[in-house]
């Protein structure tokens, strides 16, 4: 899995932010104040043309502190009152039908997906998380944009706002009635999805016959090799004791155990297909080609920021400073073992190539360990890059120095406060490796791929909510067919939220929107700069003020394509708690900002025509 | 406003527009009413009147354009003023796939009521409205009437001090009607003030106290039911039993004193007196042709 974005530990992402962009707290209480000030405006100038500068003015007033005085009269009982009725709402409207939408789905899921995939797993996990996915942000958008509307085209609005039901009740009770029934069909999708995914990867093999024998030095016989049959597009090596006991070995991304039974080993159904690496990152610096220390790598040309490359057969390398690594091997955890003989490590490396080369043929790198107190740094292992893989390795207990002499992972290269180093360098010339922080890690012991799949889960069910809080809020002052056009252009915008601020930013070639379609009639060349001229100028005078319009919604917008946590539980990655925390108080601040809109919204449109 | 005003509207007016602000109707002019403590007060009018408008504009569903609306001391917009009303509108808006318990449930979680209160009210309602046997049937099963009998019951499901009967015997049968009718005068014996609009003029007649009558949003009367009635410079005689020459004597006596007799006959009841009387007849006398004698219409008798 390529990670494009740093996770940050939760405090410094709520209050601090990455080094260029504020915590997500301050972002929020400012985002708070110029909405409220925009609302303030926009409500004082329709109030005021309506009734005059004054009448309007204390109207405003009025509906302000009526908004505030309101928020401390909210009762659970009444919320949980529409909330319930929301749910027989939704019930009516037959939103199970989702549910048998998927069944069929998965139906003919199987005719499709083929497990002659190298990572079916991956193959898998993502297709049925991201129909569930859809399918449930689409039940949310029809929910939440047509329940309201509905109760203001039925009139039924009369007999509820009648009663001291306030107006944040009835967004608050839409958004948590509609959230239930969105949770009760996540979790039937996927308690399915786990289900078919197990069902459809397990298999077994048999030991074909014809077993060789392995000797040892004096020619006595201390083990058996031979494969497995081929059973799901695949067989796999095999490697058993004397007793016939053994495994059979790695391949599709899953191992099966053997265990003899009569005569014949048996080989039990496949293992570790689902998984949940736990990765320990660590610090990324580089060095240039000149051997200089830098903060970053170079870029290659239109390249995520996030990411930076080293030049190929030159000093240019990347180094990964890891802390804390002797309490790794002498944890008390039942990994301890494995990586008390070697410290297994990730790599994933994007490869950037400026010349064919031999396009078959993987680019080769270098590993070097190094103790950074002392300097004592190890011999080269090489190794073959794949673009975007994980390559899952170990670092030998043992390792030797340019010198010849042999010295320990943990005692020679660990530094005395725990640090141990990871330099990666590319081999070949005119070829450059690409990395980032996430890149490079130490395993620590696997998760539990349940707990995981329910965590990618959790983030379909913030997105759920906060498509949902979209809908109800605005229709609390649109028509359901508005306010469902005006939830889908916010979905779509969230899930290119970067191109949208990309082109706000006027980082995208083409220039703003108005010059973008003036290239698109004309058929210019995007690299090519507008005739100078009038024209030009006004052109470029509406685009700085669309890009600004573009970049305060920007602001509002959620980042769909980030809540995303599918590929983790595809790649077979455990979701980190940082993270899950994060997309829950993000969906929290949604809900609050969207329910507070919704407020207002309804608070001032008349209810009766 | 004293504690006996109920509502109070001053200059209360309403225009509504379109989506680009411009004047569509003037649905109600500088209207002033006061409605008080324990009276039903009916607003009449035909339709496009305003009526509907007023009741809007006193439960906060329409903004005014000029002036306000002051309800139980508080002003028209303020949801905490519904609390203690109850509000039956012109058609029953009700959720059409809760049952009757559901649905008075459901209202009376909206009142904050605790489930030992709620139960009890909606056993008591569903009982006076006379739907224990539809109690949990679906509201789409329900008739007309039956729709009307619970929507009367979530109007009345905290026990209001006052309560606004959009047009009530709409779409009711005689009987229901009269229930109806029957039901706000009960409810009037409560102490509960009742405002009430409709174009049915008998209905208002035989229930309202006080009535305004609208037109084209201006209020064109307003008074007590009775009075409003009384025509001064005549003057009518009802009696039982007369001869020929008696009837005949009382006309020479008229002309003698410079009067005009305007009619003397057989006076006639109303249709729904007929109606009724015959209805309750046939459920007496079950398989046997109505015998019913006509009542003399006489509207104190009603109240």
């Amino acid at each position: 899995m390529v990670l494009e974005r740093e996770i940050l530990p939760y405090m410094q992402w709520l209050l601090q932010g990455a080094d260029d962009s504020w915590g997500t707290l301050p972002h929020f209480l400012l985002v708070v104040l110029g909405c409220g000030l925009l609302a303030l405006g926009v409500g004082y100038c329709i109030s005021a043309a309506r009734h005059g500068f004054l009448h309007g003015g204390d109207n405003v007033y009025r509906v302000v502190a009526q908004g505030f005085r309101e928020l401390s009269e909210i009762s659970p009982r009444r919320v949980w009152a529409l909330a319930r009725l929301a749910i027989k709402e939704a019930w009516q409207r037959r939103v199970v039908v989702a549910l048998v939408v998927f069944g069929i789905i998965l139906l003919f899921a199987a005719w499709f997906l083929k497990t002659d995939n190298q990572d079916p797993a991956k193959l898998y996990i993502s297709f049925v998380l991201t129909a569930a996915t859809y399918l449930i942000l689409g039940i949310s958008l029809l929910l939440g944009a047509f329940s309201l509307p509905h109760d203001f085209k039925t009139k039924t609005i009369y007999t509820i706002v009648t009663k001291p039901v306030r107006s944040g009740e009835l967004i608050l009770g839409r958004i948590l009635g509609f959230s239930i029934v969105g949770t009760l069909l996540l979790l039937v999708m996927a308690v399915c999805s786990y289900v078919f995914v197990h069902r459809s990867l397990s298999h077994t093999h048999r030991v074909e016959t014809g077993l060789k024998h392995v000797s040892n030095a004096s020619q006595e016989v201390i083990g058996y090799d031979g494969n497995t049959s081929k059973n799901a597009y695949h067989r796999h090596e095999v490697q058993l004791d004397i007793d016939k006991h053994g495994a059979a070995l790695s391949n599709f991304g899953h191992v099966h155990a053997i265990e003899p039974r009569g005569d014949a080993p048996q080989v039990y159904p496949a293992e570790g297909y689902m998984r949940a690496r736990v990765p320990k990152w660590g610090k990324l610096r580089f060095l240039d080609r000149k051997g200089l220390l830098k903060e970053r790598g170079i870029s290659v040309g239109s390249e995520w920021s996030y990411r930076s490359f080293i030049d190929g057969n030159s000093q240019a390398a990347a180094i990964w400073t890891f802390n804390n690594v002797s309490a790794i091997a002498t944890a008390d955890d039942p990994a301890t073992e494995i990586v008390e003989d070697a410290l297994p490590f990730g790599l994933i490396v994007r490869v950037f190539r400026t010349h064919k080369g031999v396009i078959d043929q993987p680019i080769s790198g270098t590993i070097q360990v190094r103790n950074p107190e002392t300097g004592l740094r190890s011999d080269a292992i090489s190794f073959f890059a794949v673009d975007a893989k994980v390559d899952e390795r170990t670092i030998p207990r043992k390792l030797t120095t340019p010198d010849g002499t042999e010295h320990d992972l943990y005692k020679d290269f660990v530094s005395s406060n725990g640090q141990l180093e990871i330099w990666v360098q590319c081999l070949e010339r005119g070829q450059y490796f690409g990395f980032a922080k996430a890149d490079c890690y130490l395993s620590l012991p696997d998760g539990s791929p349940g707990v995981n799949f329910s965590k990618v889960c959790l983030s379909i069910w913030v997105q759920m909510v906060i498509v949902i809080s979209i809908g109800v809020a605005s229709s609390a002052f649109l028509s359901g067919a508005v306010a469902m056009l005006f939830t889908v252009v916010f979905i779509l915008l969230g899930f290119f939220r970067d191109f949208f601020v990309g082109v706000a930013r006027d980082t995208q070639h083409g220039g703003g929107p108005v010059e973008s379609l003036v290239r698109l009639v004309r058929q210019d060349n995007v690299m090519i700069e507008l005739d100078p001229g009038p024209g030009t100028s006004l052109i470029e005078g509406i685009d700085f003020v669309l890009q600004k319009f573009m970049l305060s919604v920007a602001q509002v917008l959620p980042d769909f394509s980030a809540f995303s946590t599918v590929d983790f539980a595809a790649s077979g990655f455990d979701i980190p708690a940082n993270r899950v925390w994060q997309d829950l108080t993000t969906c929290l601040a949604y809900v609050v900002g969207l329910a507070v809109i919704g407020y207002f919204l309804l608070r001032t449109r008349e209810v009766a025509k | 406003m004293s504690e006996e005003t109920v509502i109070q509207t001053r200059a209360l007016s309403k225009v509504y527009r379109d989506f680009w602000g411009r004047q569509k109707v003037r649905a109600l002019k500088a209207l002033d009413l006061e409605v008080h403590r324990g009276e039903i007060f009916g607003l009449l009018g035909p339709n496009g009147s305003g009526k509907t408008t007023t009741i809007k504009l006193i439960l906060g569903l329409l903004f005014p354009s000029a002036g306000e609306a002051v309800v139980l001391g508080k002003a028209a917009t303020d949801v905490g003023k519904n609390e203690r009303i109850g509000y039956l509108p012109e058609e029953s808006y009700l959720y059409r796939f809760l049952n009757a318990e559901e649905t008075l449930d459901f209202y009376g979680r909206l009142f904050d009521m605790t489930p030992e209160t709620r139960q009890e009210r909606v056993d008591t309602l569903i009982k006076q409205v006379g739907l224990d046997k539809a109690r949990k049937r679906q509201l789409q099963e329900y008739s007309k009437g039956m729709t009307r009998r619970i929507g009367l019951a979530q109007a009345l499901v905290n026990n209001p001090d006052l309560i606004l009967l959009d047009e009530p015997t709409s779409g009711l049968d005689p009987i229901g009607t009269r229930e109806m009718k029957d039901m706000i005068l009960r409810l009037r014996e409560e102490g509960k003030t009742i405002v009430m609009c409709s174009h049915l003029l008998a209905d208002v007649q035989d229930v309202c106290d006080r009535i305004a009558i609208l037109h084209q949003g201006e209020l064109k009367e307003l008074g007590r039911v009775d009075q409003l009635l009384t025509v001064e410079d005549i003057t009518q005689i009802r009696a039982r039993g007369l001869s020929e020459e008696c009837k005949n004597e009382v006309s020479q006596v008229i002309a003698r004193h410079s009067g005009e007799l305007l009619e003397m006959a057989n006076p006639t009841t109303t249709l729904e007196e007929l109606f009724l009387g015959i209805v309750r007849d046939s459920e007496a006398r079950p398989g046997r042709r109505a015998k019913v004698t006509a009542p003399v219409s006489n509207p104190d008798n009603k109240k």
